[in-house]
């Protein structure tokens, strides 16, 4: 007996869309980007501070790799890929802007899409985001690669060219911190 | 997540509920995709970059390494001269070493990818590598035995307020 077609549409892996995109098709890559657009906008956003800069990081990211394509020798590994360019491109504008200028908005703008509303997890976003602000750069990237993009130290230190130990102390001084920052926030 | 850290759990519970609300989606704009899109449409530039400067040709004689630029034009063609002044040049980057394995090169022209461009061993542990780069301005580091080295003979990047040790190349137009 035939299979009864499916009434569901199945999106396309990226293998297949970096393939189509490969010969030319600019639409697969707008496929692309939109899925790592709701993906990594996250992380550009929280390490940026503002949405401005955050679309930034992407749109340049997205077009590095678009020019680079031919160089992504695992197209099953395309995200981890793509992240490495953004992280980057994250460093750079980050540097470019000034650590303290960069996050001038702490919540201006950016929808979130999850279920629960911040405050009912007992601690504000625009706090965090307050403290998050005020952290050596390389310490709020360390935490968020951990805590947010829950890396392995091991992948960080990829990523980072950081050594895990070093690391390992960034997350350390950020919790410090960041506990020092909050600590009215997160009376125990 | 896998306890892999050296905090004690008071620590761990305490960024865990930061992050807990940072790990919401965040929906920016789908402009982005339409930017890069017309972008790539237009043929525009994928990255600004900082102006051309004229070529930065850092060569240590006595350091540990050497960034030496060589202003030899590649794919040289019969097209217009705006063409072939905006062709690649070839970079040699040199390092000296005493890496037991592998020694390899990262930076923006090449994605940070770690396996795409080894360098190969010569006499005198001196290591090297040939890229072909537009102009404009490249960071970049060294990957030795698995470590990142900046290159000392080369400008330090700013991004280094990373804290990683990453340097900085302009390659000039000709």
């Amino acid at each position: 007996m035939a299979a009864a077609p499916s009434l569901l549409q199945v999106s396309p892996s990226d293998p297949e869309l970096v393939q189509r995109v490969r010969q030319g098709d600019l639409d697969a890559y707008a496929l692309l980007m939109t899925r790592y657009r709701l993906r990594f906008g996250r992380y550009a956003y929280h390490l940026l501070g503002n949405e401005s800069d955050a679309e930034e990081a992407l749109q340049d990211a997205f077009t590095l790799a678009y020019r680079s394509l031919e160089r992504c020798r695992h197209p099953e590994r395309f995200a981890a890929w793509l992240f490495r360019i953004l992280v980057n491109r994250c460093r750079t504008l980050a540097t470019r802007r000034g650590r303290h200028e960069a996050r001038r908005a702490p919540l201006e703008a950016a929808d979130t899409v999850g279920v629960a509303h911040p405050a009912e997890r007992g601690m504000h976003r625009e706090e965090i985001h307050r403290g998050l602000a005020r952290l050596a750069p390389e310490q709020r990237e360390a935490f968020l690669l951990k805590y947010v993009e829950e890396l392995s130290y091991e992948e960080m230190a990829e990523l980072t060219g950081a050594g895990e130990s070093a690391l390992k102390m960034r997350v350390k001084r950020a919790c410090e911190r960041l506990r020092d920052l909050l600590s009215e926030s997160y009376a125990t | 997540m896998r306890p892999d850290d050296d905090l004690d759990s008071g620590d761990r519970e305490f960024l865990e509920r930061i992050a807990a609300p940072l790990r919401e989606p965040v929906a920016l704009s789908d402009r982005v995709e339409r930017k890069v899109l017309a972008r790539l449409r237009t043929g525009a530039g994928p990255v600004p970059r900082a102006p051309y400067r004229p070529l930065i040709a850092a060569a240590a004689a006595a350091g540990i390494a050497a960034v030496f630029a060589i202003g030899v034009l590649v794919g040289r063609r019969t097209a217009g001269p705006a063409v072939a002044e905006r062709g690649p040049r070839t970079i040699e980057f040199v390092l000296r070493t005493t890496a037991d394995s592998a020694v390899t090169l990262v930076g923006d022209f090449n994605d940070w990818d770690p396996h795409a461009t080894p360098l190969h061993p010569g006499a005198g542990g001196v290591w090297t590598a040939t890229v072909p780069l537009h102009p404009g301005r490249y960071r970049y580091t060294f990957i030795v035995d698995g470590s990142w080295r900046r290159d000392p003979a080369a400008p330090r990047a700013l991004e280094d307020d990373f804290g990683t040790p990453t340097s900085v190349i302009t390659v000039a137009q000709r």
